[in-house]
């Protein structure tokens, strides 16, 4: 019988199509998240919460990807890029594995279900962390089609709670400032 | 029962229990390699004597190799970063290395706050706020409940209080698991009526969301079940008679397979609504949780019907249950934890809270007046529970249910906002 020290190494594979997918999708995400601070009043009150030296690392571990979003000198809130070193950050917010957030970011797989089920996992301020939840939701509802972002959270604002002119207004200036 | 497709349970804390179960803390010291545990408690505890039982248990061990290092007795009801810190002190100053955490959920969480600072270092217990920011193992703790109802004993969660900005403070990580539980029933039985209905209720609730909540899966579901069953058939027996031993035994066991449950699959909108009322209006936990529980029920119905249907059993047993129509359990249930909250009201003589308009402190004043309710909903939307909830809450959702509990009456479900069935859990 071969010694376990003997048996080569199994290194998960790269899934590289998964990858790129998140990759993008942090991406877009992160810069949304720029975007509609500017935009949307409800995500503007979400941010004014939020500590001054917040700076968020949404990640998948071990190996990323990354997307850090923090506020800036003059409380504004940015998009930092992909790589974390050398920043500040105040809260991670962590993904279990690629497979996860994979599901995660095709909505076949809320974040809330992803959070139940210990696939998302939060090192940092809880409050912060909700917050940053509500606005993945509501870029969900801004970015996405209805059939879609039904998928992705709990419950899709009515006109009550969202009316279709802030909808639409937010939704044009995101998509706008998103690829500007 | 609903099986996940992924989910992980923990829960590695070593139960002691039975009527004589102090007796074991020493060895059990030992065994952890401490010689020098510092008490902490507070003056309702040490007031009704129970500290000398737990000395006396310690002492009189046999092989007894520890000795109490020193005793902190004046942990408050709503216990703060800055006692954290006074606690913190004393443990260094006397040379301790061990924790026995004797009192309620706030003595046992300054116990685990207390824990994280003399093990990791420094006077800033905010450094280790939120979810795992705690990352190595601490010193040895006992925990040793004196209600029946926070289940911290058995949980990964402290919440301690930050009065300079009105919130509450959780610290979670699995490093906050005592090493021991030690349920002993001399240790509740001076517990007043009020109390032991108010935490009861906290244990219930624990266990309620648990089965009903996000993050159930089969381990938690088993143990709530069971806490049901232990703490409804019960704690109206305890509150009549006191001094019955063996409902105070049943009781603390129910409460630490609540806190088993809960803190493996989290809890939702009446422990969402529960801490804000605590943080903003100074409301004791179990209190808040006796008043919210039927409307947390009553708001996620229209997604947890066939849940909450299957706790009628453990609440009102298998003749209940049985008489009951399937598509009226559900109702039935809610309408159960009422009748025991209204029995728990006339057995404490008014003193067990069943709305919030009527709960007042010592002095007689109203604690939640109308017009805190929205500081309450707006704490409330920053509380990291409300993921687990089956249902989403906003802001005027909070409202709603806040002004039908500080009023009294049954949630008008027409006016719950029902969210698709595309979150599956």
């Amino acid at each position: 019988m071969m010694h376990y020290n003997k048996y080569p190494e199994i290194k998960p594979g790269l899934k590289l199509l998964k990858r790129m997918y998140v990759v993008t999708m942090l991406f877009v995400f992160g810069r949304a998240f720029q975007a509609v601070s500017r935009v949307d009043r409800g995500a503007k009150e979400v941010f004014a919460k939020m500590p001054d030296d917040f700076v968020l690392d949404f990640c998948v571990v071990p190996n990323g990807p990354h997307m850090v979003v923090g506020k800036d000198e003059k409380g504004r809130i940015k998009y930092m890029g992909w790589n974390p070193a050398g920043k500040k950050v105040t809260i991670y917010m962590k993904i279990k594995n690629m497979d996860a957030a994979f599901r995660m970011l095709t909505f076949q797989e809320s974040s809330c279900t992803a959070t139940s089920r210990d696939r998302l996992i939060v090192d940092g301020d809880l409050p912060t962390a909700c917050g940053v939840l509500h606005i993945m939701d509501l870029l969900e509802v801004l970015l996405l089609p209805k059939f879609l972002a039904k998928l992705g959270v709990k419950r899709y604002p009515k006109w009550s709670q969202l009316s279709p002119v802030r909808k639409w207004t937010s939704r044009l200036l995101t998509y706008v400032r998103l690829v500007a | 029962m609903i099986l996940p497709e992924y989910y992980e349970f923990c829960c590695r804390v070593k139960t002691v229990a039975g009527h004589r179960a102090l007796e074991k803390i020493s060895p059990e010291l030992v065994r952890m390699n401490a010689k020098k545990p510092m008490i902490i408690t507070d003056k309702g505890v040490a007031g009704a004597g129970l500290i000398k039982i737990v000395s006396s248990a310690i002492s009189s061990s046999k092989g007894g190799k520890t000795s109490v290092g020193a005793v902190y007795d004046n942990v408050p009801p709503d216990s703060d970063l800055k006692i954290v810190q006074e606690v913190a002190k004393l443990y260094r100053s006397k040379d301790c290395d061990s924790i026995i955490a004797v009192g309620g959920g706030s003595v046992l969480d300054t116990a685990k706050g207390v824990n994280i600072l003399v093990s990791l270092g420094g006077d800033d217990l905010m450094q280790y706020a939120g979810s795992g920011a705690v990352k190595k193992k601490l010193k040895p703790m006992i925990a040793v409940p004196t209600t029946s109802g926070t289940g911290s004993e058995m949980t990964l969660v402290a919440v301690i209080a930050d009065h300079e900005r009105n919130v509450k403070l959780p610290f979670v990580s699995y490093f906050l698991l005592p090493d021991v539980a030690v349920l002993d029933s001399r240790m509740t039985r001076t517990l007043p009526p009020a109390l032991t209905t108010s935490t009861a209720i906290d244990a219930l609730t624990h266990a309620c969301e648990a089965y009903t909540c996000m993050a159930k899966n089969p381990v938690s579901d088993s143990t709530a079940l069971e806490a049901i069953r232990l703490i409804a058939g019960n704690v109206l027996n305890v509150v009549k008679k006191p001094g019955d031993l063996e409902g105070r035994l049943a009781l603390a066991n129910g409460s630490a397979l609540a806190g088993m449950a809960f803190s493996n699959s989290m809890v939702g909108l009446v422990h969402m609504l529960g801490h804000a009322t605590g943080g903003a209006c100074g409301v004791p936990h179990g209190v808040c949780m006796s008043i919210y529980l039927p409307y947390g029920l009553e708001y996620n119905l229209h997604k947890t019907s066939h849940l909450t249907a299957e706790l009628l059993l453990p609440l009102a047993g298998p003749e209940v249950y049985a008489a009951t129509p399937k598509a009226e359990r559900a109702t039935k249930a809610i309408a159960v934890i009422r009748k025991l909250n209204q029995d728990l009201h006339e057995a404490t003589q008014g003193r067990h809270a069943r709305f919030l308009k009527e709960v007042i402190d010592r002095d007689g004043k109203q604690m939640v007046p109308k017009d805190a309710l929205p500081t309450i909903a707006n704490t409330a939307m920053g509380d990291a529970t409300q993921f687990y909830n089956p249902e989403d809450l906003d802001f005027n959702d909070c409202m709603m249910v806040l002004e039908h509990a500080w009023e009294g009456i049954p949630l008008d479900l027409k006016k719950v906002k029902k969210g698709g069935k595309g979150i599956k859990f």
